[in-house]
Parts: structure tokens; sequence; C-alpha cells
């Protein structure tokens, strides 16, 4: 993980950082989720690490998506009219 | 399923109450199994794409798997997650049709990132932008070339995650990997996909050039 950096953050940044991406990930379980939130809601520096990690994320998602062409809609159904009438 | 008509109860139910999809005409069948799948058709195009990298070839993808899906429908068990079930079918598809034909960089080749963070580097290069604004001036084009260049099994990891926002357990499933390499592989995608964005940002100069700490 993108450690903090050891000249301003403590162990307590460290172990929350170390297990960031899990945690936006949605994939810690309970007591760990606790802890690190609890990290989060103190720890400016490391929120502000999370949410350019979750920016990140919404950009990725935001610019990877795209509508599937009309034609490959059309292109599909007629193609599973054809495999139903056993072509 | 609740846009698609009772159906008569009759001979064709089983103990559970489920009807036997051998009962439904293949009329029926075929409907059930568009009314089901195809609102996926948008998503799955997005995944092929990505996959492929493309058009023509993600085209060619989508229409395969959902010609597979059809004929394998009556292994999906009604009620558990579909969409799931379709990314599975489309990457034993993807498999098939392009990844053995391939030349791509294998992940174990690939250099390691472990320790790399875009956030610090915007922090250390002290340029005029905040991170936030590094990130927002990203193109989309820019983006989906990052992706595009990451070894195919990171990048549909990273895709399958952070796009489709599925847990580590079913893009494992999806992906017939344990979730140890789903984690692994995650991990280094998304690191090596900072560092093609912040090539991009140097490049147009909204970071300062890499000064090593």
């Amino acid at each position: 993980m993108s450690g903090a950096n050891p000249d301003e953050c403590g162990t307590e940044c460290q172990e929350a950082l170390d297990r960031l991406e899990r945690y936006l990930d949605g994939e810690l379980p309970g007591t760990s989720l606790e802890e690190v939130k609890e990290h989060l809601t103190a720890c400016y520096p490391c929120t502000d690490r999370a949410s350019f990690e979750e920016q990140l994320r919404a950009i990725v998602r935001r610019d990877c998506v795209e509508s599937a062409p009309t034609a490959l809609l059309t292109r599909i159904r007629e193609h599973l009219s054809g495999l139903q009438t056993g072509n | 399923m609740s846009d698609v008509p009772a159906p008569e109860i009759g001979d064709g139910r089983q103990a559970d109450g489920t009807i036997l999809r051998q009962e439904l005409s293949e009329h029926e069948r075929q409907q059930q199994f568009e009314d089901q799948v195809l609102p996926h058709l948008d998503r799955l195009y997005s995944a092929a794409l990505r996959y492929t990298r493309n058009g023509a070839d993600a085209e060619d993808l989508v229409q395969e798997t959902v010609t597979k899906a059809f004929r394998s429908f009556h292994q999906y068990r009604p009620g558990t997650n579909l969409k799931a079930w379709l990314y599975r079918v489309l990457h034993t598809t993807y498999i098939s049709m392009y990844r053995k034909a391939q030349r791509r960089p294998q992940e174990d080749l690939q250099e390691t990132l472990d320790d790399y963070s875009f956030y610090d580097e915007i922090a250390r290069s002290g340029g005029r932008s905040a991170e936030r604004e590094v990130l927002e001036s990203l193109t989309a084009d820019e983006v989906k070339q990052a992706l595009a260049d990451l070894p195919d099994t990171f990048r549909e990891a990273v895709y399958l995650a952070d796009v489709e926002g599925f847990p580590y357990k079913e893009i494992a499933e999806i992906m017939d990997t344990p979730v140890g390499t789903v984690m692994s592989r995650l991990h280094r995608g998304r690191k090596q996909l900072q560092k093609a964005l912040s090539g991009y940002a140097r490049a147009r100069g909204l970071i300062d050039e890499e000064v090593d700490a």
C-alpha cells in the first residue's frame, strides 16, 4: 500500500493506510472496519488520501462505461430467434 | 421477474414451485431470456470493449457471450446473481476467443509499483494543481488508455471492482482464481493505472517533472 509519509504519520496512520484499499473496496471485516473508520474520522491527512483514492475510482467508473450500439441489440435478437428455430 | 406473466399452475411445477424451463415453449424461453439478460447488454458491451480494446471485437464477444448464455441458461439458478453469472460467461468466452491468441506482457513481468502513490507524487511535485484538480483534468480518453495498457488480468480485475463494484469473492468466481490473486491483481493493477495517469498529467504540465525524493 502507498504508505503514509513516515515523517508526518505514526503507526496508527500506517495501520489504517495498509488497510485502506480493502476499506474502500468494502472488504474489511467488522473490528478492522471500525478501527479504520475511527481513524479516518480523526485524521485529516489520511481522510484526504482516502478521498483521493475514492475520487480516482469514481473517475474510472465514469469514464470507462459505454452504451452498446443499437445495431448490436438488433443483431443479437435476430441471432437468438435464429437459434430458436434450430439454425 | 415480476414483469413476466405468472405461468399456469400445472405439471410444469417443481416441488419448490418453480417452473421447469423445459415446459416453456421455445418462444417463451427466448422471451424470458431476453427480458432478463438484455437489460445487461450495455454493461456487457462496456466490459467487452475494455477487455478487447476494439469495438468490432467487443461486439463479436458480446454476441458470442449472449449466445452461450442462451444455450446454457438452464444452468443459471434463478435467484442467484444473474449479472455475476453473465460476467462469468463473458470471461470464459473472452479467454477462448481472444486471450490465447494474444501476446500481452505477463503480469509477473510487470514492474513492481507496490509503493507507488499518485497522491504522494502530486503532493511532492509542488506543481500548481491540487490533487483533486489533477484528477479532474484527466480526460476520459486518457483514463481509458491507462486502463487499456494494463495487462489483461489486471485490467479485468480493476474493471470488475472499480467499474462494476463486484466484491472480491465474486471477482474470484468470475475469473476462476483465488481471492488472494484477485487482491494482488487489483492492487498492482491500480498502482500501474495511477502511474500511467501520472504520466499523462506530467505530459500536460499538471504536475512537475518527476523529482526523486
